[in-house]
């Protein structure tokens, strides 16, 4: 019964002993226990631990036009409001009335002058503040100190070249100590160095999963060729392109991390002996690509960074895909329900035929319909089933060890940190590794104090 | 099915409908058997002969819909060049339709059991050999042991006259969710 044994083995506590989320993750072994994925109790502080004091993807500025632009998002599952105010300041506010509790906009996006609370009247100006009350002088009397009583906004907002985030945690550090290097990287990947402006149309739709299997899923280059035979089969997805042999990896602090394909030595060698131009017909196989190699790019995503074609995670829930063109947020609806919300770019200076292939490509890839996606769902949804059906799911852990123990991290003259490797689990191991951090720490100051730090060495 | 040169004969309203309502419910009962034809070789996965049924220029398309105030509905769906659920050609369609051939396509692989049900048919115009048709359809799905999704919404198609028979020569799918409650579209509405 040596699977029943695994516990002692590994270091790992029975469920019902457990103290703390560390005692879910056996790092060591790459081991991660069954409950996190569907455990009630477990879901509602990750709501207050990690969505509560991450710093979350609210929007792109693009998004955000004019004055009283407005696009709806989520904190956790606390809906938020990001809206450009009178100063043109970006502002996230609480979709909650602090009267009587109902919501003050109920349209996912648009522009408007204020929020009027559609219960009694109250009126909110666009960043938060309370304007009008309704009775304030015959109901009220001046019992009602309206400056008391404007909406809730999140802690801080701030920006990364045009995307917008915002934590609820005043104790949280900026955006860019957040990020660090290799959340920066992340977004970097989608090609900051052009004016990037969003689609219009975000793709939303609903999956039977928790969302740290979607999230965990964006590093896994092992799956494609067989979740995704049927895209290579009918011809549709190039083989090499979806499961590719170098890899590469970028572990960052608090969870962010970069994982897939890198550019081959063969690769590097036939670009760098190609003239611009020829480089940039290289990749109108790939649209909206061509930016890659440019010289700022190269400064811009340093050494390593230039290399990489892999796949950016903001920490906790934002994809950094499709080569530079799309985002993807996997929001958590409950424990075993994630929603899935695709945003498009393009260079607004790309030519209207570039534009037209992005989005193109972006509509049949991903999405719910799209020819790799579509059968993702199932897998995830039957994954989160079986962590919630009790008699196994209590005793064997999920896997997690591929390459573990097996491979360098090498650390580039520039600073850049990476594991050049086959496909490998590195990456969603750092995540669950993460997660138990944030799990663990009380508050901010805790969690910088006690994260684990970049690896070095060997992993 | 065959359809009968007869109804292009005779005069003709401003929107291009036959005007004798002779005319009027053989065109009707001709669109509504070409619809229901349609459906049953979707429901029956017959999928290479549904896409004999496309002319080489359909355009398949599904735009987002938003919930949006009402004072702002114009801007509810996306608009063709924006993002959209479905934006496909005859060669994506072609290659939807292979790669659910070719085995491992696991969204429908046990297959999912659908039902298509097509009403509220109404005929809108025609120009030419085009007739436009409005239908709201009901797409049901089931699969594995208890999955369950199901959509609603109007289609807008253009039927073409293609010698004795028609041809789907464009379909736009408006659904009634804005959110798709479902995990993936790998179905044809
Ligand atoms: S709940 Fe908003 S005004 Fe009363
Ligand atoms: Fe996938």
């Amino acid at each position: 019964m040596k699977n029943e044994k695994w516990r002692e083995e590994t270091g790992l506590r029975a469920v019902e002993k457990a103290r703390s989320p560390s005692d879910f993750i056996d790092v060591e072994h790459g081991l991660v226990d069954r409950k996190i994925f569907t455990d009630e109790a477990i879901y509602k502080d990750e709501l207050k631990r990690i969505f509560g004091r991450a710093w979350n993807f609210m929007c792109h500025e693009s998004q955000l036009p004019e004055v009283g632009s407005f696009f709806m998002n989520y904190i956790g599952e606390d809906q938020v409001i990001a809206v450009r105010d009178r100063e043109g300041v970006i502002q996230v506010l609480i979709n909650t009335c602090p009267h009587r509790g109902n919501t003050v906009c109920r349209a996912e996006q648009g522009k408007t002058r204020s929020f009027m609370c559609a219960y009694h009247g109250w009126n909110f100006d666009l960043n938060g503040d309370l304007i009008g009350v309704p009775g304030l002088d015959e109901f009220y009397r001046g019992g009602l100190k309206r400056e008391e009583w404007g909406i809730s906004k999140a802690a801080k907002v701030q920006s990364y070249k045009g995307f917008v985030f915002a934590t609820l945690d005043p104790q949280s550090p900026d955006l860019d100590d957040y990020l660090g290097w290799v959340g920066k990287l992340g977004l970097d990947l989608m090609g900051t160095d052009r004016e990037l402006v969003a689609v219009p149309g975000v793709q939303k739709n609903r999956i039977r999963c928790n969302w740290k299997l979607a999230v965990d899923n964006l590093f896994d280059w092992y799956h494609p060729k067989i979740s995704h035979a049927s895209a290579i089969r009918s011809g549709f997805f190039d083989e090499k392109l979806l499961y590719p042999a170098d890899q590469m990896v970028m572990l960052g602090e608090y969870g962010h991390a970069v994982s897939g394909p890198k550019i081959t030595m063969a690769e590097e060698e036939a670009l760098a002996a190609l003239s611009d131009s020829e480089r940039r017909a290289v990749f109108d196989s790939l649209p909206g690509q061509s930016w890659r190699f440019t010289e700022s790019a190269a400064e811009t995503l340093g050494p390593v960074g230039i290399k990489s074609r892999g796949h950016p995670n903001i920490f906790p829930n934002l994809w950094v895909s499709t080569g530079g063109t799309q985002l993807c947020l996997r929001v958590p609806r409950g424990p075993a329900v994630t929603e899935l919300w695709w945003f498009t770019f393009v260079d607004k200076n790309a030519p209207e035929e570039q534009k037209r292939k992005v989005v193109r490509m972006a509509t049949h890839f991903f999405g719910p319909a799209g020819l790799l996606e579509q059968d993702d769902g199932e897998n995830w949804n039957h994954s989160t089933r079986t962590c919630r059906e009790t008699m196994t799911s209590s005793r064997r852990p999920l896997n997690f060890a591929m390459g573990k123990g097996q491979d360098m991290v090498e650390v580039d003259p520039s600073g850049q940190s990476r594991v050049e490797t086959v496909i490998n689990e590195h990456a969603q191991l750092w995540l669950y590794r993460s997660w138990a951090d944030w799990m663990e720490a009380e508050d901010w100051p805790a969690l910088i104090a006690n994260h684990a730090a970049e690896p070095r060495g060997r992993i | 099915m065959r359809i009968a040169s007869e109804s292009n004969a005779g005069t003709r309203n401003p929107d291009g409908l036959p005007e004798s309502l002779d005319a009027k419910v053989r065109l009707q009962y001709e669109v509504e058997q070409f619809l229901y034809e349609e459906a049953a070789l979707l429901d029956e996965r017959r999928f290479a002969e549904w896409l004999d049924l496309l002319t080489d220029d359909i355009h398949y398309w599904m735009p987002i819909r938003r919930t949006t105030t009402a004072k702002d509905t114009e801007n509810e769906f996306t608009e063709i060049g924006q993002m959209a659920f479905f934006d496909d050609d005859k060669e994506l369609l072609t290659a939807r339709v292979r790669k659910m051939a070719v085995g491992y396509a696991w969204s429908e692989d046990p297959p999912s059991r659908t039902r298509h049900f097509v009403t509220n048919v109404r005929l809108i115009a025609m120009h030419g050999d085009d007739i436009t048709v409005e239908a709201n359809f009901h797409l049901y799905r089931t699969r594995l042991e208890s999955e369950e999704d199901g959509w609603r919404g109007r289609r807008q198609d253009v039927l073409r006259r293609v010698g004795s028979q028609f041809r789907l020569a464009k379909r736009h799918i408006y659904l009634e969710q804005t959110v798709l409650l479902s995990p993936n579209l790998s179905n044809i509405f």
